[in-house]
């Protein structure tokens, strides 16, 4: 299977690649691992005039570290950040959450970026970039904004990334240390399928109360979902069987899952609940 | 658009002619001739493409050929030296780990990733490494074999020698 014509701008530089991207309007896009835009081109979903690759601009690959937050370049692949010791150190459930994509090829390939602009709900990243309030660095002709990730996204496949802009970074404010995590990741058939169930929770607990929850999920709905009543339920709880059973309840009923061939919306509700349950039930240990 | 461009390929600096919209598997076969690295599905599912550029992983089935201008790609014909098999090929031969062969260049290619990460890598280790590599004769359990045997020989050879 091979690609139609298109044609290929190597930017080596952001200015270069905006200046492209107004160029070209609606018909270029922005390719940087290519493991999403290449077999969509491949299967004629999207037929752009113009490939503009970023993987030649300085500095777009850089993980940086300030006290505060991490900074992760658009660039930086999926191993890259999952194998990063600064990374591993002090964002381990973004850590755990990389390292979990696909196989290792694809992760050595797809690019932090290209994951979130892809829009993705059944996937691993987002889900720990939301329970971590990430910040995305979006740049656009005229300016740079800020997007806090809870709101970039938007919809079935859809970012907040407006036409003409390119996401350069994503600022990731450090997991407060002594807090429980874990990223779950239930796949129905084989270990490199995208997640039926992407469930991200970071737990600040303390003598048996939940001061403060934080939990998302990937894979349940059309895009990836902070769980903000199931968090709220479980913040102030003691960390009981009934609090814990409470707060998947609460998981199950405020997503409004996908109905598809992967399972029915039913099912994808059935494991959330399910794996609320449990992943709060092996924290609180 | 016709392009030449210059790159590494299993240490061996090139200049092939491309087409801009080519990808790295059809630099590899169509334009070098090189026909050992083989394209399966060609949407990145199968593992069959998988060579290393610059060190890392890449589907080449998904890799732009002309992202590899300046780069380093190693095939499955760069495995072997001065016309000694890499021991992981030895022990897929050995062990037989081998039905129609057609994905045998991309599973070599992902257990030479492996032991780089973990010179004595853990059974989760090898499958994991190995879960982006479909065998549809569904050869897996001496594909196994084959690579725990090419770790326990590589790493150091202590734990062989020891066993």
């Amino acid at each position: 299977m091979n690609l139609k014509p298109f044609e290929y701008v190597e930017a080596t530089s952001l200015d270069d690649a905006l200046k492209a991207l107004d160029a070209y309007g609606d018909e270029a896009r922005i390719v940087a691992g290519g493991t999403v835009v290449v077999p969509l081109m491949k299967m004629r979903m999207v037929q752009p005039e113009a490939l503009v690759s970023l993987t030649r601009v300085e500095g777009l690959a850089d993980v940086r570290g300030d006290g505060e937050r991490i900074t992760i370049g658009a660039l930086a692949t999926h191993r890259a950040v999952s194998t990063s010791p600064l990374v591993r150190d002090r964002l381990p459930l973004l850590a755990e959450a990389c390292g979990r994509v696909a196989s290792p090829v694809i992760r050595s390939m797809g690019t932090i970026g290209g994951n979130l602009c892809y829009g993705e709900s059944a996937s691993d990243p987002p889900s720990a970039m939301l329970v971590l309030g990430a910040r995305v660095h979006v740049r656009g002709p005229e300016e740079e904004r800020v997007v806090p990730v809870e709101d970039f996204f938007v919809g079935y496949y859809e970012t907040a990334i407006g036409e003409g802009e390119i996401l350069t970074h994503v600022e990731v404010p450090l997991q407060p240390e002594g807090a429980r995590w874990r990223y779950l990741k239930w796949t129905p058939r084989a270990r490199e399928d995208k997640p039926l169930v992407g469930l991200a929770v970071l737990l600040d607990v303390e003598d048996g109360t939940c001061r403060e929850a934080r939990m998302a999920v990937g894979g349940v709905a059309d895009r990836p979902v902070l769980l903000a009543g199931a968090s709220a339920a479980l913040s102030g709880a003691t960390l009981d069987d009934a609090a814990i059973a409470d707060a998947a309840e609460v998981a199950a009923d405020e997503v409004d899952p996908v109905d598809d061939l992967q399972a029915s919306a039913g099912y994808r509700r059935d494991m959330l609940r399910v794996w609320v349950r449990r992943v709060l039930d092996q924290l609180r240990a | 658009m016709r392009k030449t461009i210059g790159l590494e390929v299993n240490g061996r600096r090139e200049e092939v002619e491309i087409e801009s919209h080519w990808t790295l598997v059809q630099l590899l076969r169509d334009g070098l001739q090189m026909l050992g690295t083989e394209e399966g599905c060609g949407e990145g599912s199968c593992g069959s493409c998988t060579v290393t550029v610059d060190g890392e992983l890449v589907r080449s089935c998904l890799y732009l050929a002309i992202r590899a201008e300046g780069r380093s790609v190693l095939t499955v014909e760069g495995l072997a030296r001065d016309g000694e098999l890499d021991p992981v090929q030895r022990a897929f031969v050995e062990h037989g780990a081998v039905q129609c062969g057609f994905c045998t260049p991309g599973f070599l290619m992902s257990t030479k990733a492996l032991l780089r990460d973990h010179a004595d890598p853990t059974d989760d280790e090898i499958r994991e490494y190995l879960s982006g590599n479909f065998c549809r004769c569904g050869g897996y359990t001496l594909i196994l074999a084959a690579v725990r045997d090419a770790a326990g020989g590589s790493a150091t050879g202590g734990a062989a020698a020891e066993g």
